[in-house]
């Protein structure tokens, strides 16, 4: 009985909701406030996380950096033998090595991509999500669209690897095929973010994280 | 063990018999062999050979040169730079050979130090070996800064000794090394008396004996010890040398050297290797009609770097570059050229790559054949497959390594737009790290100091940007901006061109974002923007 109700829930036509993503656990964030709000109790990994900002520069590295740090000291599986690298493709401006190897990432295991043409960037990252060596992507993408970001998501998939997208802040009226969307918004009292959509979680706002 | 001594060398498979070499020189062991073997010109009958010896005696400084400043190679010598040679522009400032380098710096400020290579001597000397093979079909490489060319088989062709000898002069001025020339019917005779920088032509076996007796021992490359030795003796020339007995001289320092002598006369052979130049692979594949079908075009690539593949497996060499050519029925063919991040040789490999390139690639027309020539050849570095079982089948992940990533994005969107960081013992912040190609080495070094300085930013600007200051504090996107921590005086590179004496803050915008600014420690103080902490 029980092993023909196994194998009907190893159907991928069943939809298995809450539970089927919260199975998997997340990269744990460093801040237990958001931690609690994600199912997975930390960023989605194997998937596409996007965050919306109003500009570049208000914080949103900082929100990363306990995660990447993690992914870049600690082998992410069992089969994997060393830590991931990071790839940075198409950052706005330089990352600044001291300050990354400041925060614990490791420097030797850090791969910065500028494709001169901005078709090439997605390609770039998704050569990168799906090459299985990255334990995450960072990209800045000019455009992303319902496709774009599927693409992405089915190469984060392929590669085991975590994939975030940051994109201005109007692009929140877009479909995207993201895990996670988050728009950060920073004051001079903190900053404050949204979850405006968690695969298998609910959306929730954080008034003050950093 | 004498006798083994005195037997002549067997010949190898590349070989040009010296001349003369008819006469057996007299055995060791015989007492009464005061003289060395006499060496008659007319039991030569056979073609005589002739050595022209290329000895480049600044080869060491003709190969590191980059500049056309004055420049000097240094060598370390119990760890301390000393000058080694130095080109006539820096000699004319008073660099000599043999000055610690800080004198010859002091000398003349602008020198060019370049760090002796052996490396890049020697494929000079390679380069030089392949473009003598224009007059001799026998060139060989001896020693590390001379070439032996065989040029008796020269002579007709070139229109004599002299004019051959003007044209190989002339061809290395252009090159720009400065050679001594030798020529003479044996190799050894020809190389030594090129290093004793006399002008020699000695067509004839006959003259060689008389100018050789008068060759000093420095000449000839014997160890120290033993030039001293005979020097000590009164022994200074090679003539002094040959009137010694010949027993009581092997008794004393061996065989060897007697049995150079012999070869240098002409009584023994001498033989050489011919060196060759390095193999390539070039092949083409021609049809019958003119095609525009990629598929089949890439089916024909694919069948060119399979037989590429059958012709360095042959050979255990790999390549790192690649060229397709592809030919049209008019006008230029198109050329499509491929790096790898080591050498290669499978053409599974590289035909991932060529299928990244391909796509993109624009052909002017119809292609009518192809052409694959391979890059320089070089050893294969194997590597041992693993013996235990990889993963489960079906296992959904295919894992490439790093640098066949970076292969692949550096294949599309080219070299200078992948790299990787690595930090620099400096205080200037923009001098901190600095970028480096992710295929130079597989080795990172990270500089691992525990970070002292405070907090850096995570984003940097490419330059710092001007703030415009508002009673004294600078202002951002109109507003002004409140110092929440700081000053860190950086005060540092006062020693070249680009010293900086900054105060650096942290600063706060009223949307919360935080900066990271400085400000000029000049007389009228100004305000700069260098990073978002992110």
């Amino acid at each position: 009985m029980s092993s023909s109700l196994d194998k009907l829930l190893e159907n991928p036509r069943v939809w298995r909701g809450r539970e089927q993503a919260g199975r998997q656990a997340g990269i744990a964030t460093g801040y237990a406030e958001l931690d609690r709000h994600l199912p997975g109790g930390g960023w989605p990994s194997d998937s596409l996380t996007e965050v919306l900002t109003t500009r570049y520069g208000i914080g949103e590295l900082r929100l990363l950096m306990p995660a990447l740090a993690q992914l870049s000291n600690e082998a992410p599986r069992q089969d994997f033998t060393e830590p991931g690298w990071i790839a940075w493709v198409a950052p706005p401006f330089q990352p600044y090595p001291p300050a990354l190897q400041q925060c614990g990432i490791d420097l030797s295991r850090m791969l910065i991509v500028r494709p001169k043409e901005t078709s090439e960037i997605l390609w770039s990252a998704e050569q990168a999500l799906s090459s299985g060596t990255c334990a995450a992507v960072l990209l800045w993408p000019d455009t992303l669209d319902d496709q774009g970001s599927r693409r992405l998501q089915l190469a984060a998939e392929k590669g085991r690897s975590w994939a975030v997208a940051f994109r201005p802040l109007d692009a929140r009226r877009q479909p995207s095929a993201a895990a996670l969307r988050l728009k950060l918004q920073s004051s001079a009292q903190g900053m404050r973010v949204d979850i405006l959509k968690s695969r298998g979680g609910r959306p929730a706002v954080i008034p003050k994280l950093l | 063990m004498k006798s083994r001594a005195c037997r002549p060398p067997a010949m190898p498979r590349d070989v040009a018999p010296t001349a003369g070499a008819v006469q057996q020189p007299l055995p060791l062991a015989e007492p009464a062999a005061p003289r060395a073997p006499r060496v008659s010109g007319s039991s030569a009958t056979r073609a005589e050979r002739l050595w022209f010896c290329i000895r480049l005696p600044n080869l060491p400084l003709e190969a590191s040169r980059t500049s056309n400043a004055p420049t000097a190679v240094v060598e370390d010598q119990h760890g301390l730079h000393r000058i080694l040679l130095a080109d006539p522009e820096a000699q004319a400032a008073g660099v000599m050979p043999g000055q610690a380098a800080n004198a010859a710096l002091a000398l003349l400020p602008v020198l060019q130090l370049e760090e002796r290579s052996p490396p890049r001597e020697r494929q000079a000397l390679e380069e030089l070996a392949s473009w003598a093979e224009r007059f001799s079909s026998f060139v060989s490489i001896t020693g590390n800064d001379a070439l032996l060319l065989e040029i008796a088989g020269s002579l007709r062709l070139f229109g004599g000794l002299r004019e051959l000898r003007q044209n190989i002069a002339s061809g290395l001025e252009g090159l720009g090394f400065r050679a001594m020339l030798a020529i003479a019917p044996t190799p050894l005779a020809a190389t030594w008396l090129a290093r004793s920088r006399q002008r020699a032509c000695i067509r004839h076996t006959d003259n060689l004996a008389p100018v050789l007796r008068k060759l000093p021992l420095a000449c000839l490359d014997w160890p120290m010890a033993l030039r001293e030795a005979l020097g000590g003796m009164g022994v200074m020339n090679v003539g002094d040398c040959l009137r010694l007995p010949r027993e009581g001289f092997t008794r004393r320092f061996g065989a060897e050297h007697l049995l150079q002598l012999d070869r240098a006369l002409g009584c023994l052979p001498d033989p050489q290797t011919s060196w060759r130049a390095p193999e390539r692979f070039c092949a083409d594949y021609e049809m019958t009609e003119e095609q525009t079908d990629r598929e089949l075009l890439l089916n024909i690539c694919y069948e060119l770097l399979s037989s590429h593949e059958r012709f360095l497996l042959a050979r255990q060499l790999g390549t790192q570059h690649i060229c397709f050519s592809f030919f049209h029925l008019k006008g230029a063919a198109t050329e499509l050229r491929l790096g790898c991040a080591c050498a290669e040789r499978t053409a599974k490999r590289w035909f991932e790559l060529l299928g990244i390139r391909f796509e993109q690639l624009r052909l002017r027309a119809p292609v009518i054949a192809v052409r694959l020539r391979s890059g320089l050849a070089q050893p294969l570095q194997a590597e041992s497959e693993s013996l235990v079982f990889q993963g489960k089948p079906g296992s959904p992940l295919r894992r490439f390594s790093i640098t066949q990533l970076a292969e692949r994005l550096i294949a599309r969107i080219g070299d200078q737009s992948v790299q990787a960081a690595t930090m620099v013992a400096e205080h200037r912040p923009h001098y901190a790290w600095r970028s480096q190609s992710l295929l130079a080495d597989g080795s990172n070094q990270t500089f691992d100091e525990p970070a002292r300085y405070p907090q850096r930013p995570l984003w940097m600007l490419p330059e710092p940007a001007p703030l415009p200051v508002d009673s004294g504090y600078p202002v951002h996107q109109g507003c002004r901006l409140q110092l929440v921590d700081g000053p860190e005086r950086l005060e540092t590179g006062w020693w070249d061109e680009d010293g900086i004496s900054r105060d650096y803050y942290t600063a706060l915008n009223p949307d919360g974002m935080r900066l990271w600014v400085f400000r000029n420690r000049t007389r009228t103080p100004d305000w700069y923007l260098h990073g978002y902490f992110g």
